[in-house]
């Protein structure tokens, strides 16, 4: 038997039970939605940590009423640190412009008062600072006189960190229940496809026909059920990002310092693979129960 | 293991060039590969017994043996175990004692993977028809060739041959439940001799027939018989038997009752009616 005769005969299945698998079709594409979805988020927030995780910066708020030479003295200090790559000044006017031209917000944002912006020393360090160097750093920093408060970006970095880890959880939940959903809705729609070709399974069966060659279509068609969900959740999910990415993605970007990504082509191939993969699983399995050749 | 069409076209395509052969002349319908081999009967049943139910044996005894070629009808009333007998020579069932050989090999000790070879070399109609009502004449007829792994443009040859045969020549794109009741066995028939078996198998294929339909399509057997394929013609319509003069092996209650040629002056015609 060969794989046109398989695919060809699969193709006639297919039609002829057309709506029972787009109903299976249309299911299994919401659960590989839910599982894309749920890759890219993971994608996207393991991104956001790491950009928050690698900044290395300290932003060192000076009180209103800080000296000229308190703030002098504390630059001093701080250029001294040997972790310290750059070190800038900003001041109230210059944070404030920076936020508008980074944020792009509208007309309604405009009238805010100088005092939201306080002046501060943004702080590069060199990379591969530890997290715990920094808090020492931000520590001893924080006794000058003139430092109002330091923020370093940790607190941020260690709740990105945990919600990666939840929603890590959450996929490999979501494989497991796409894995038993894709199984199932498979498995039910090749059974019930079994059942209303029973008579050409008969006429088959009586005309020489091995197992292999009654097994054959049902489980290409259990394959094509899979693989054509998992590209359909790709492309619905694929079409979201591109209408998302226009309309958030600077303002994400201005205020996370990310862009939101798609997943890569590697785990698409991989995601359509899969679909394949178990629907023929499901078809297999369902098979085995329900084919008694 | 009873050998595969496919393999018998094999081992006969590796043959040296300049020497011809047809695909499949082990089993070709009227092929005399060896005048030994034609002599020996294609089906042979010794001391068959066949029990549905322990007390009761459906087939008890049964010794019968059929030549290559030959056209033989089995008859007996309705119960009496002429399906059954036909459902042993293709495996739907397996005896309980005794044996069959068909073509030698007895198809009683063939494993479960074995089968569909076996039924490969048979052609097997019904009275249901037994056609797939969403299929083409031509799908329905071609499936028993794509079975066998044949290139496409051989199906397509083979089956509007077979389809010509039975009469249905250039119907092969109509869907079977669009044709009539004759037509639909006449696919049937199609689909049973494309593969050119060495058997054909006829489980009262005129049974769901009016009179003259079933003449037609005794007819066809009968035409189909005369190219030397071997014809098992299970009926209880003894309005067919008394029409031809082909051998006629009577059941009775699981048992052989009687084995004639023709139907003249047979006693058995009234409990067949009855």
């Amino acid at each position: 038997m060969t794989l046109k005769t398989v695919f060809r005969r699969a193709r006639r299945g297919l039609r002829e039970d057309l709506r029972l698998y787009l109903v299976a079709v249309s299911s299994l594409t919401v659960a590989f939605i839910s599982l894309t979805g749920a890759l890219v988020a993971v994608q996207n927030l393991e991104l956001f940590a790491k950009r928050w995780g690698e900044t290395g910066r300290l932003s060192i708020y000076l009180k209103d009423d800080a000296s000229a030479q308190d703030v002098s003295q504390l630059r001093s200090a701080i250029s001294a640190l040997s972790e310290v790559a750059d070190l800038q000044h900003l001041t109230s006017e210059a944070a404030r412009q920076q936020f508008f031209q980074e944020a792009k917000v509208g007309a309604e944002f405009s009238e805010l008062p100088l005092e939201v912006f306080p002046s501060s020393l943004e702080v590069v360090l060199v990379a591969g600072v530890s997290t715990k160097r920094v808090r020492r750093i931000a520590s001893k920093v924080g006794q000058f006189h003139a430092v109002d408060s330091v923020e370093t970006y940790l607190g941020w970095f260690d709740r990105i960190a945990g919600l990666v880890s939840a929603v890590r959880v959450l996929a490999a939940f979501l494989i497991v229940v796409v894995l038993l959903c894709v199984a199932a809705v498979v498995g039910n729609t090749i059974r019930l496809a079994i059942a209303s070709r029973r008579g050409e399974i008969e006429v088959m069966k009586l005309c020489g026909a091995t197992d292999n060659f009654v097994r054959g279509p049902f489980l290409m068609e259990g394959a094509i059920q899979g693989g054509l969900a998992a590209l359909f959740a790709v492309l619905f999910l694929f079409a979201g990002y591109i209408f998302l990415h226009g309309e958030i993605n600077e303002a994400l970007h201005a205020f996370t310092g990310i862009r939101l990504v798609f997943v890569s082509v590697p785990t698409v191939i991989g995601i359509l693979f899969a679909g394949v993969l178990l629907g023929g699983l499901g078809s297999f399995i369902s098979l085995r129960r329900y084919l008694s050749c | 293991m009873i050998p595969s069409p496919v393999g018998s076209y094999l081992k006969h395509m590796s043959r040296p060039a300049g020497h011809v052969v047809r695909p499949f002349a082990f089993f070709r319908a009227g092929a005399r590969a060896e005048a030994r081999e034609s002599e020996k009967p294609i089906l042979v049943m010794e001391g068959v017994y066949k029990y549905f139910r322990p007390d009761v044996p459906t087939l008890r005894d049964v010794n019968l043996t059929v030549g290559r070629g030959e056209f033989v009808f089995v008859t007996g009333p309705s119960g009496a175990g002429k399906s059954t007998l036909l459902q042993l020579v293709y495996r739907a069932h397996s005896v309980e004692e005794g044996r069959i050989l068909f073509c030698g090999r007895d198809v009683a000790r063939l494993t479960e993977q074995s089968i569909p070879f076996l039924r490969r070399n048979l052609g097997i109609v019904f009275q249901d028809f037994k056609v797939v009502p969403h299929w083409t004449a031509f799908e329905n007829c071609a499936v028993a060739l794509e079975i066998l792994d044949m290139p496409d443009r051989l199906i397509r040859a083979r089956v509007s041959e077979a389809l010509d045969r039975v009469g249905l020549a250039g119907r092969g794109e109509e869907r079977t439940s669009n044709l009539s009741g004759g037509e639909q066995q006449r696919v049937a028939v199609a689909r049973a001799i494309v593969t050119e078996p060495a058997l054909i198998l006829g489980d009262e294929p005129t049974g769901n027939l009016d009179p003259h339909l079933a003449i037609d399509i005794l007819t066809l057997f009968e035409e189909i018989n005369a190219t030397g394929t071997t014809v098992l013609f299970a009926t209880h319509d003894h309005s067919l038997l008394s029409k031809r003069s082909h051998r006629i092996i009577s059941i009775d209650e699981g048992r052989i009752v009687e084995s004639r040629r023709g139907l003249s002056g047979w006693s058995g015609v009234q409990s067949i009616a009855s």
